[in-house]
């Protein structure tokens, strides 16, 4: 573990106006284990440092001693929240590079859980943000709400979180039975979940003076930083994967994104509310433009792809997840890449941090949504 | 803190933040969560209390759930359905299985053949991601994935488990209250 | 009498042994000093209870419920799990004021107890003619019990988080005194039996007369019992832990106690004083037959007064989010005490005028009476009137004087949120 230097004046703690502070790895709001070490003067906050790497395992290593095929459980590990859009990189990645057409039947079925997938991770942030900022209600009905999509996800793929949801060339099962009737009444029964949250919180005047004019960035700024999903989003910057460059069937889809004006925290509190409308509204169409047709597409006795190398991306609930494949024509990869979205949004933590009190900093870790599975790989 | 842009509110806004409107309205829903929790049935869409008492009640597991392993065997026969192929120790990424195969002699159509059967299986829960690569490498639906998931033990040696344990299955504690 | 038919024996019994003064003076009190402390305890005990099942309601959820049917052991499970821990002292702390610390916090949180009217006659220990000012200054000592607490257990952070819980109280009970002096003009006794019965003579409780007042006394209470949304020193445990982090076991347990004793003491508090306390008004006609009867009444009466004051505290827990520090010392300063001495003003406007119309049934001035206000429908009338224009009045004025900081707080406000649709770009998979 590193030494991270930060200069002080002086050198006790009770001549210099300045406290350094560690916000340490075993924390109960900072999503994990991240270590942030602050500077403070009083309560402000004078700069910021983030140590990492508590999570590493090593999975990029990994990823060279593994068979394509095996490689796709691991990254379920790594935003571990929304696995189901980690597989989908993975997959997307080596089958493009291969060239394999995934039949429609597929394609829709992806996009149908994969959105619920989002669903589920903007819930989990909701539930988080809300307890650190203090209204603790939410996260027990966040929660629950998680948990109907979660029994999907069971029903279906076999687990709740880690799912192994994908395989190369499609899925490894058709929808199970109750399937339609399951993603329906989810459906129909979260737009009121929703209102709830917003009754709650939107226009609550505690939430409003904890999270207005917080944690604000620009958008030049979150382009120069490299901030992608919603934490960019919400600086007014339209940049949305799904719509840019569109995978699995959001090219059929019609939908909007939401964009924030100010890139401050409430901004991007209501850039996600409403992406869970969004993607309920894709749930909702992808379900009845459902085709029908074989799940999975014929694959070589061994997944080889072409020597080279490949970069794809989706539109994680975090952010922009990409993944860089180079292979060597073997049965196992030669290298991988995974462009983590927490990792690059954690960037902007010091900038957004400065110059507010230390009670704010909570409030700006979960509004980033950072995983640090994603971070520490 | 930087100041942001906002609209001048209008009269009834101003009435509206003087009589603390929207913390009423908060405060209401919580009201109605509360008195639903001892009226309503409907947990799902409605304001019911949405705990599944476990251990009490056992929960509803789905059919596809990737949960403890189970070799399968013929119903009639009782043989176990391995042929030893070893393609479930191939396709695991966590090298967790260990298929342990011997020959034995049979007579085929009169002349003896050596025929490779399952003497041992060794399989360790422990390293085990329950990605269920095994399960789909499975030519003959012996390994199987079951609903178990209660998969504790005493020691770091009760997670390997052995043919006998994984063709029987083990036995769990069920609490009734 | 059959209820009294145990009092009586022992009262025969004790006059074997002491006088009968000794008895009215010396072993009464003692007996009730008894139940009072049991009945708190218990009431702690169960409103810890009583949180969690709440919480939990209102959560979709179901609380505690293995612990006994429906889980109404858990508080003793609870004790009983705190009393087996291991007591520690940390190293280089304090031995001795880390000791005392938390019997002070609950000594002070229960010594209030003794002047709080639960009932009419036998039902208050001790009826002092300055119970108001007692209260309010034996609950300051529990603050010196933070402090002690935070410096006692040698680590920065407990320190920092019991100099800021302190700083916080004592902000609030400014505020919490202020805000009870609009009620005692109207009641023109400290004793707070008297100001039960200042409300019992006029059939009206105060809050009536003093909306503001009370909603000022009730979340300064909140904010000086270090409640949510008010409770960012303890519950915001990023790096201040907060004065009871060394603290574990019974110790620990003490404090907590103590929290909700204190929890207790407000809600009685703000019952006695703007909700009438233990009278109602129709429990009084059993007073001419069946006097005991009557005390037993009125007492369930103030418990169910002050369990619904409790359901407030834990209602405003478990939805509104956290006032963050500057936030919270802010509303203390700028918003409640203005709003309290704008309270005091009109008040005494109110009386004055009351006075320069009515008289007080035939009495021309205040000085002639005894205690509390004797209004005619018209005084009423107009202390009514006082009480709902004060309410604007004071909005206005503290529009007026936090009108420099309006664009640091909160504005009602529907951000838009544009929905763009953005041009397709080329499928990744053509």
């Amino acid at each position: 573990m590193h030494q991270v230097e930060i200069a002080t004046t002086q050198e006790t703690l009770l001549d210099s106006p300045e406290m350094v502070l560690n916000m340490g790895p075993q924390h109960p709001s900072t999503h994990g284990v991240l270590r942030v070490i602050l500077k403070l003067d009083g309560e402000t906050v004078i700069d910021l440092d983030c140590d990492i790497g508590y999570l590493h395992r090593g999975m990029e290593k990994i990823a060279e001693n593994r068979m394509y095929t095996m490689i796709a459980p691991y990254w379920d590990r790594l935003d571990y929240i929304a696995a189901v859009s980690n597989g989908l990189v993975w997959v997307e990645t080596v089958e493009q590079m291969m060239g394999l057409p995934v039949p429609p039947r597929a394609h829709y079925l992806r996009t149908i859980l994969t959105e619920l997938n989002r669903i589920a991770s903007h819930l989990l942030w909701l539930a988080t943000h809300a307890l650190d900022i203090g209204a603790i209600t939410v996260l027990l009905w966040a929660l629950r709400e998680r948990e109907e999509i979660l029994k999907i996800f069971e029903r279906q793929f076999g687990a709740r979180l880690t799912c192994h949801a994908w395989r190369v060339g499609g899925m490894p099962n058709d929808a199970y039975d109750d399937f339609h009737k399951d993603v329906r009444q989810f459906v129909n029964n979260f737009p009121k979940r929703l209102d709830e949250y917003e009754t709650v919180l939107s226009e609550n005047r505690i939430w409003l003076s904890r999270t207005v004019g917080i944690g604000v960035i620009s958008g030049p700024d979150a382009i120069a930083i490299g901030l992608s999903g919603p934490a960019l989003r919400g600086s007014g910057v339209a940049w949305d994967v799904r719509k840019s460059r569109p995978y699995a069937a959001y090219a059929d889809m019609d939908f909007d994104i939401p964009l924030g004006e100010n890139g401050d925290t409430y901004d991007r509190y209501l850039v996600r509310l409403e992406e869970m409308r969004q993607s309920r509204r894709i749930i909702d169409q992808a379900l009845e433009k459902l085709p029908d047709g074989p799940v999975n597409a014929k694959l070589p006795r061994i997944v080889k792809p072409p020597v080279g190398d490949y970069y794809h991306s989706i539109e994680g609930p975090k952010g922009e997840i990409g993944c860089y494949l180079v292979s060597d024509g073997t049965a196992q990869p030669w290298r991988v890449r995974v462009r983590p979205p927490s990792f690059i949004n954690l960037q902007a933590l010091r900038q957004m941090c400065v110059g507010h009190l230390v009670a704010d900093v909570v409030a700006i870790i979960g509004t980033l949504d950072i995983v640090l599975g994603e971070i520490d790989r | 803190m930087p100041l942001v842009k906002t609209p001048k509110p209008t009269f009834a806004q101003k009435l509206k933040r003087f009589f603390m409107i929207d913390l009423i309205k908060g405060l209401g829903l919580t009201l109605k969560f509360n008195l639903g929790a001892l009226t309503d049935k409907d947990s799902v869409a409605g304001k019911g209390i949405y705990t599944e008492q476990y251990p009490k009640v056992r929960p509803d597991v789905a059919p596809r759930f990737h949960g403890a392993p189970r070799l399968n065997m013929d119903p009639e026969t009782h043989d176990t359905l391995c042929i030893a192929c070893n393609l479930c120790a191939i396709a695991c990424p966590e090298d967790c299985i260990d298929v342990i195969a011997m020959d034995v002699e049979i007579i085929v159509a009169g002349k003896p053949r050596r025929k490779k059967v399952l003497d041992e299986f060794i399989f360790d829960t422990s390293r085990c991601m329950f990605c269920a690569l095994c399960q789909e490498a499975c030519p003959t639906s012996c390994l199987e994935l079951t609903q178990d998931f209660e998969l504790a033990t005493y020691s770091r040696a009760g997670f390997v488990w052995n043919r006998e344990m994984l063709e029987q299955g083990r036995e769990t504690v069920k609490y009734t209250s | 009498m059959l209820l009294l038919a145990p009092v009586n024996l022992l009262n025969d019994l004790l006059l074997k042994f002491f006088s009968a003064e000794t008895i009215a003076f010396f072993v009464w009190p003692l007996i009730q000093i008894g139940l009072v402390v049991t009945l708190v305890a218990l009431w702690v005990a169960y409103a810890t209870y009583l949180e969690r099942k709440i919480s939990a309601f209102m959560q979709a959820r179901l609380g505690p419920m293995r612990v006994g049917p429906w889980g109404l052991l858990q508080p003793i499970a609870d004790g009983l799990k705190l009393l087996t821990k291991e007591d520690f002292i940390p190293e280089n702390a304090d031995r001795w004021i880390f000791f005392f610390a938390p019997y002070i916090a609950v000594a002070s949180a229960f010594i209030v107890f003794s002047v709080i009217p639960f009932g009419p006659d036998w039902a208050v220990i001790a009826d002092v003619n300055i119970g108001l000012l007692l209260v309010l200054g034996v609950s300051s000592v529990g603050v010196l019990a933070l402090i002690l607490a935070g410096w006692s257990s040698n680590s920065k952070y407990a320190l920092l988080g019991g100099l800021r819980s302190s700083a916080q109280m004592v902000s609030y009970e400014v505020a919490m005194g202020l805000s009870l002096i609009g009620a005692l003009m109207f009641a023109r006794t400290l004793s707070l039996s008297g100001i039960v019965a200042a409300q019992g003579s006029d059939s009206i409780w105060f809050i009536v007369y003093q909306p503001a007042g009370f909603l000022l006394f009730l979340i300064s209470g909140i904010a000086e019992n270090n409640r949510a949304p008010f409770d960012l020193p303890e519950a915001e445990s990023e790096l201040v832990a907060g004065f009871h982090t060394e603290y574990s076991g019974m110790r620990w347990s003490l404090f907590f106690m103590a929290e909700y004793a204190a929890m207790v003491v407000v809600a009685a508090v703000a019952v006695t004083v703007y909700l009438g306390g233990w009278y109602f008004p129709f429990v009084y006609r059993l007073a001419s037959g069946h006097h005991n009867l009557y005390v037993i009444v009125s007492l369930l009466v103030f418990l169910v007064k002050t369990s619904i004051i409790l359901y407030i505290y834990f209602w405003l827990r478990w939805t509104l989010p956290r006032f963050r520090y500057d936030q919270l010392m802010d509303i203390g300063w700028k918003w409640l005490i203005p709003s309290a001495l704008i309270n005091i003003v009109l008040s005494a406007f109110a009386i004055f005028l009351v006075q320069a119309l009515d008289g007080w049934r035939g009495f021309r001035t205040i000085e002639l009476l005894d205690r509390g206000l004797n209004l005619t429908a018209t005084g009423k009338g107009v202390m009514i009137a006082f009480g709902i224009a004060g309410l604007f009045i004071t909005g206005a004025l503290l529009a007026r004087i936090n009108w420099r900081s309006r664009n640091f707080n909160l504005k009602t406000q529907r951000r838009n949120i544009r929905l763009v649709n953005l041009p397709k770009g080329k499928p990744a998979v053509p």
